[in-house]
């Protein structure tokens, strides 16, 4: 199936261009238009990998990344042929050879450690440049104040047209993982990128398996086509039409009447999915991504560890999965999702599990509750079933004056998160980019840039179990399994559902597969033979 | 007249100096910091916030921010976004396809509320004039979305009449069905609005002394009544032009049309100040506009209203 669509290759383009989107698939054979046509949302600002926030399926099939974890976690090599280190600190990269851009020049070592320059450089205010904080030099070129005195990350040296060293600020056997697909800053750039980056962003010339020929217009599709020099492995479809939809669930409908192949499910419609579409035409990838009902640790109501394992006691997760997100989510039963390698599941115990009457019977041992208890959350963002749901159960199971209140905006409600005003429990909500529970827990649980003020009160012993996990080398994730053994004892944000990412498809797809990143493959679609 | 009119041109200066203050200062004072949420769930790195925060003179006080904007107005520009994008090519490649789906439901409004207003007001207290109150009424009272989202459903995925998302298509056929559901919320008000001035107009001694000189039916209403009823009419129908400009962000949503509502709702929830301020100006500036065209429409229409 899969060799067919790869022969029918070269000769289908042509064809193919001549059919429109909602075309399905013609007779069969040789002639098959490999084309798809994907819902995207609207607007995508900027398509410099370095810089794109919401563009991740489009820049993953336009670039090709250093290394690529699949579904079940497992790592291979892309653009790189290998990356190595003996101390965890220092790592060279080794380029495979041939490859080259949609420009036709070839990759080199050079262009990787200008791309990190570029991405890292502060005046340049790439949105992804964090990616790369793990890199030596890294606080140079971002002062706390004013301009950087230097424009190169020191941790980067070229040693020749396909290899590079890459050395870190501390030992982190992650690396390799933090190279993977999502992680986009990584991706490497074309010298003629740097000429006009505002250029680049709305046509980005890229490694991978297709080129970009209708670039980013103002809420106008961009087509992307296979590239015919791409030396990995050959995508099997041969041209990717991304239609900005200003609003999911017009995409949902789209894809309903069509029109349109692959679109994300949103969340409103998740529980209605299974009347609209066959089971075959639903997907649902379990995404790196975990949602906590976070705790206000600047509040001394709280600080009773019993308290706080109430709350978590009192919520029916399953009836909740059940009622908002048509059992497409799961319940947490750790501080990470279970997709991470080695992840602990099931460490919260009987503390994530519904019990009210050991829930309220733990409440009125900690001494009860005093005053409201407010749940804030980001209004205007979809989470207002979730919240209000969780607010009842703590009403009637605790006894508890609970309330849900959304803030305007999102920009309201992280500004009091950060500065330590909102008074009572908060959403919060990771999504990591690498599946290694070292992503979530660094970003929540450590005092490291991330989701500031989201998993309560920072606990020395995480910090320190997680420094020797990154240490160890070890790639099983045991080591970070440690941490969170300190977690559970002193539980101090609640773990609520672990996401998954679910999508619908028309007819013309047979299979969409997600990598660990959880977001599919379109590179990899199986279409269907009629 | 020519008094009249610089008077207001005058006035449209204050006004456009007052809103573009007034707008960015509401848009400043939003709580929160727009360029901490860029990053969504992943805050942006520091460094990275700091540098933005000076590109966009986020640093400076509100009244150098305002000046500095309405420098750049003066130069012709707009300003950017925080992601880059000019706020001027923005509202160029957006407002054409408000303009088309506004002027399209307007259309639809003016032909459907006046054949029902003259046919209700021609025929009163028949079947037909009830019938036309109780369906305009109908159609008001439901939420747009949900007339919205049930037309998608029926019309465009059950009978497959017409594309249900985007402007691809191109006009007329993919902005009719969204322009028709705009159009049927302007109906009752303006259909009503005709009948009762087609009824007064039908009952003043002039029609009367047409009809004793005996003027056909057809003559009285087409070319006496006709004119006489739609002075009112035509102040109602051109106010709701600039409000429709304005008022098309629901169906703009639903329907995936890339216009100036969308711009605008999605602006506002991002803090984008000079975006909201740009959409929100033009949009006043329309509004005043057709203000002023109305008044003289409708001194040409009846030569008893005079503005000196």
């Amino acid at each position: 199936m899969r060799g067919l669509l790869k022969g029918a290759g070269a000769a289908s383009v042509a064809f193919a261009l001549v059919l429109t989107g909602c075309s399905t698939a013609a007779d069969g054979g040789e002639g098959a238009p490999a084309e798809l046509v994907i819902g995207s949302s609207d607007p995508v600002p900027n398509l410099v990998p370095g810089r794109q926030s919401n563009a991740f399926g489009l820049v993953m099939s336009v670039f090709s990344p250093l290394t690529f974890l699949d579904a079940e976690g497992e790592l291979s090599y892309v653009a790189a042929e290998s990356v190595e280190s003996d101390d965890q600190i220092t790592w060279t990269i080794t380029l495979r050879d041939g490859w080259t851009f949609h420009d036709g020049t070839p990759v080199t070592a050079q262009d990787y450690v200008d791309s990190w320059n570029t991405v890292a450089y502060a005046p340049n205010a790439f949105e992804n440049s964090g990616q790369l904080a793990v890199i030596a030099g890294y606080s140079d070129l971002n002062p706390a104040e004013g301009e950087p005195a230097t424009d190169e990350l020191s941790g980067l040296a070229v040693v020749d047209d396909l290899t590079f060293s890459v050395t870190l600020n501390q030992a982190d056997s992650q690396f390799p993982v933090e190279l993977s697909q999502a992680q986009t800053a990584f991706y490497p750039m074309p010298p003629s990128a740097f000429d006009d980056l505002d250029a680049y962003g709305k046509q980005p010339i890229g490694n991978g398996p297709f080129a970009v020929t209708t670039g980013w217009t103002e809420g106008e599709p961009i087509v992307a086509e296979r590239y015919q020099d791409y030396a990995g492995d050959e995508p099997t479809v041969n041209k990717i039409t991304w239609v900005p939809y200003s609003d999911r669930l017009t995409a949902y409908t789209d894809a309903l009447a069509g029109n349109v192949d692959i679109v994300r499910l949103p969340a409103n419609r998740m529980k209605q999915v299974a009347d609209d579409f066959a089971d075959d035409h639903i997907y649902s990838f379990s995404g790196p991504a975990i949602s906590y009902l976070s705790i206000p640790y600047w509040d001394a109501r709280f600080d009773d560890v019993r308290v706080r394992q109430a709350i978590s006691m009192a919520i029916d997760r399953d009836a909740i999965n059940e009622a908002l997100f048509g059992n497409l989510n799961s319940p947490a039963t750790a501080w990470t999702p279970s997709i991470m390698p080695g992840n602990p599941d099931g460490i919260c115990g009987k503390y994530c599990e519904y019990d009210p009457q050991a829930a309220a019977a733990l409440l009125a041992e900690a001494g009860g509750f005093e005053g409201q208890l407010t749940i804030h959350f980001p209004g205007g963002a979809g989470h207002d079933d979730l919240f209000n749901a969780v607010a009842n159960y703590l009403r009637q199971n605790l006894g508890v004056d609970a309330i849900a209140r959304p803030s305007v905006g999102w920009a309201e409600f992280s500004e009091d998160r950060n500065n330590e005003v909102l008074d009572g429990p908060f959403f919060a909500r990771w999504g990591a980019l690498y599946p290694s529970q070292q992503s979530t827990l660094r970003a929540v649980f450590t005092s490291a840039p991330g989701c500031t003020n989201c998993g309560g009160a920072i606990i020395p012993e995480v910090e320190q179990a997680l420094n020797d996990a990154d240490a160890s080398g070890s790639e099983d994730g045991e080591a970070y399994a440690e941490a969170q053994r300190y977690i559970a004892d002193q539980f101090p944000i609640v773990p609520l559902f672990e996401e998954s990412y679910n999508f619908v498809t028309s007819d013309k797809v047979a299979e969409l597969t997600a990598s660990a990143a959880g977001e599919p493959l379109f590179t990899d679609v199986i279409l269907a033979e009629d | 007249m020519a008094r009249y009119i610089s008077r207001r041109l005058l006035e449209l200066v204050i006004v456009f100096f007052g809103v573009t203050f007034v707008i960015y200062c509401a848009v400043f004072l939003l709580p929160g910091d727009p360029i901490a949420a860029l990053g969504g769930d992943r805050p942006l790195p520091e460094s990275v916030q700091q540098q933005l925060r000076l590109r966009y003179g986020l640093d400076l006080p509100i009244w150098q921010q305002y000046l500095d904007y309405l420098g750049g107005l003066a130069r012709g520009d707009f300003g950017t976004t925080f992601a880059g994008q000019s706020v001027g090519e923005q509202m160029a490649s957006r407002w054409p396809t408000t303009i088309k789906l506004a002027l399209t439901a307007w259309t639809l409004t003016v032909l459907i509320s006046i054949a029902l207003g003259l046919a209700a007001g021609l025929r009163r207290g028949s079947a037909l004039d009830r019938g036309v109150l109780l369906g305009t009424i109908v159609a008001e009272s439901v939420p747009i979305f949900v007339m919205g989202v049930m037309a998608q459903y029926l019309i465009g995925i059950t009978l497959g009449w017409a594309p249900i998302a985007g402007v691809s298509d191109g006009w007329p056929r993919a902005y009719l069905l969204p322009a028709l559901i705009i159009a049927l919320y302007g109906l009752a008000g303006v259909s009503r609005l005709m009948r009762g001035s087609v009824i007064d107009t039908m009952r003043s001694d002039f029609v009367r002394t047409l009809r004793a000189k005996g003027m056909s039916q057809g003559n009285v209403v087409g070319l006496h009544v006709m004119r006489n009823a739609a002075a009112p009419v035509v102040n109602v129908l051109a106010i709701q032009l600039g409000s429709l400009l304005g008022g098309t962000v629901v169906v703009e949503a639903i329907f995936n049309i890339n216009g100036v509502g969308q711009l605008l709702y999605k602006a506002i929830q991002d803090q984008e100040g000079t975006l909201v301020v740009g959409v929100a100006t033009t949009l006043v500036f329309i509004f005043l506009v057709t203000n002023v065209l109305v008044d003289i429409l409708s001194s040409v229409l009846d030569p008893r209203i005079r503005h000196d």
